[in-house]
């Protein structure tokens, strides 16, 4: 952590202007945006913008009545914390043998694997949307689970591989020794030393999914297996017009517990949004 | 980076008799079998589409009808001015909002990375890029469409006099992208570089205080420099991202007006689910695969070496 120290010949006003501008860049737009989550539907869209507008619960009611929000809920929980777990069941063993072993083609799978996240879901879309109306899985959870899975797949394993090629090799060296085997040392040694690279994968692996939008819209296209984020775009409401606040309301119960998560891997966020290139 | 090869490590195989049990050929495929669960995976969500996109390209879809048509997509695809309006608009959305995220970044990240408050402004500057990416979409549609909160506040300040149409210009309905996509994604830079920053040798920057250099010259000699690599990837990845818009596009402008707000997922989504012309959609595809892989391979591949500390 850099020592905070004072800088001569730069000037304060300066700074704080700067970083005071961007805050409320920042800021004000999403306090703008949660007055409309509590502001009656009329005063949405009006002929003059209102900005002090009168409080009302509108949206929290029209949610919890007209809308199975538990249910969406529901499936946005059980497809990401679902694709998560596939991901560190498959990234784990991944991750151990592109860092502790050396064999022919290592570099070239290890890129292989981050290249897959390059890729952008449109290319993939239609093929994707075919596989799964053959396998019968359109508008299913399972679907969902296994599309976010993939997503944050490449992202886990590189993540997971870095925090792993930190661990220093005399721990393993000294486990060999006493005669442990190759997966005993990983569930025994190496796995709890990089735990928190395991858990920084699985919360930016959990972000991501939550904020998946185009395989969402096409997979799911009845609300049986609408998540938070495809529900909040399919509010638009047909002939009611966009339902503003409710989506703003929306949005800020799923930005709740993600500010909570991120804050939680503050530290290791940098590396984690680079797959492990950048430690912070 | 050091890795480890059991068995060949001499005195540490030679100390355990376990390792020595096993058969040589199945330490040779151990590494292989640990990887075979995620590769097969992975292979399922690339290899996969990709060869389906490939066929399907090669025939016009109706429906449930599939009619050859041999190279008929492509050569279509290569003639038709929305393809390269989309590949287009997404280099010239993708660049401007790609430079403007870097320099805003790069500028709070030097005024930030030593402030006594660093911890604040960290959360505060993060929180834009923790909304879904689609309710995002919806506040920037409200408040420049919808709601005429931009314009209302540009007329207070003088800066327009009427209500302004922003998707009825061709750049004003760009500038509403680029804008959602600078203010959600500017933090993931910022984050990246105040964590390069202080991860720096903080004894280099002293000594060139001691010196007499002004900070601004230390920064932009020194720590920016030093920097380069880490900058290099936090650029790449943004920039990967920005290409693969859809969301914003989607909620906000749907390509109006005239197309000029078209991405190139948008291009695939729209040929795809609104016109279902499967067949075209899958050749757009499988150009912009030959375009990520070729990207991939040059630009993404280097950041990453150069990347590794």
């Amino acid at each position: 952590m850099a020592k905070p120290i004072r800088r001569r010949g730069e000037s304060m006003i300066l700074r704080y202007l700067v970083l005071g501008t961007w805050a409320l860049v920042c800021l004000l737009p999403i306090l703008w945006f949660l007055s409309i989550g509590f502001r009656p539907r009329t005063e949405v869209i009006t002929p003059q913008p209102i900005y002090w507008p009168t409080f009302s619960l509108d949206a929290w009611r029209l949610l919890m009545s007209d809308w199975p929000i538990a249910l969406y809920l529901r499936n946005s929980v059980i497809a990401v914390a679902g694709s998560v777990v596939i991901d560190l069941v498959l990234a784990i063993p991944a991750a151990y043998a592109l860092s502790r072993y050396d064999f022919k083609g290592r570099e070239d799978i290890g890129f292989y694997i981050l290249s897959t996240r390059m890729m952008a879901p449109a290319i993939v879309a239609v093929p994707i949307f075919f596989l799964f109306k053959t396998l019968g899985l359109l508008d299913s959870v399972w679907a969902l689970m296994l599309i976010y899975a993939a997503i944050n797949l490449s992202l886990v394993t590189w993540i997971i591989r870095s925090y792993m090629l930190d661990i220093p090799k005399e721990l393993e060296d000294a486990a060999r020794t006493d005669g442990a085997g190759d997966l005993r040392i990983l569930w025994e040694i190496i796995i709890p030393a990089c735990l928190p690279g395991i858990i920084t994968a699985a919360v930016i692996a959990a972000i991501f999914a939550i904020n998946e939008f185009l395989f969402t819209l096409l997979i799911a296209s009845t609300s049986r297996a609408y998540t938070m984020s495809v529900a909040l775009a399919n509010f638009t409401g047909g002939s009611d017009g966009i339902i503003y606040n409710a989506i703003a309301l929306v949005s800020f119960i799923a930005f709740v517990p993600i500010l909570i998560l991120v804050i939680l891997i503050q530290k290791h966020l940098s590396r984690g949004l680079t797959m492990g290139a950048v430690k912070g | 980076m050091t890795t480890v090869a059991p068995g060949r490590s001499g005195g540490v195989a030679k100390a355990t008799p376990k390792l020595r049990r096993r058969s040589p050929r199945l330490r040779k495929a151990f590494p292989y079998l640990l990887l075979t669960p995620a590769m097969l995976y992975l292979l399922a969500i690339t290899l996969y589409p990709g060869l389906f996109a490939i066929y399907q390209s090669l025939f016009v879809v109706k429906f449930l009808s599939w009619t050859w048509t041999g190279t008929g997509n492509y050569s279509a695809i290569l003639q038709d001015r929305e393809f390269w309006a989309a590949l287009g608009n997404t280099a010239i959305i993708g660049a401007i909002s790609l430079s403007l995220q870097t320099a805003i970044a790069l500028t709070i990240a030097y005024f930030a990375y030593r402030d006594p408050f660093i911890r604040g402004w960290r959360i505060v500057y993060l929180m834009p890029m923790l909304f879904m990416p689609s309710a995002v979409a919806f506040i920037w549609k409200l408040a420049f469409n919808d709601g005429r909160v931009i314009s209302d506040i540009l007329m207070t300040l003088g800066v327009v006099e009427r209500n302004v149409d922003w998707l009825g210009n061709i750049w004003l309905a760009r500038m509403t992208l680029i804008v959602a996509d600078v203010w959600q994604w500017t933090p993931f830079l910022f984050i990246i570089f105040v964590a390069g920053l202080q991860s720096q040798d903080q004894e280099i920057e002293e000594a060139a205080r001691l010196d007499g250099a002004s900070w601004p010259a230390i920064f932009w000699n020194i720590s920016l420099p030093m920097m380069r690599p880490i900058i290099v990837v936090a650029v790449t990845l943004r920039g990967i991202d920005i290409t693969t818009m859809f969301t914003n596009v989607y909620v906000m402008t749907q390509g109006t007006p005239g197309g000029a707000t078209e991405t190139m997922s948008y291009f695939i989504y729209r040929q795809g689910f609104r016109m279902f012309n499967f067949g075209y959609a899958s050749a757009a595809s499988v150009l912009m695969l030959i375009l990520t892989v070729v990207i991939a391979q040059t630009v993404v591949k280097r950041a990453f070496h150069s990347g590794k500390s």
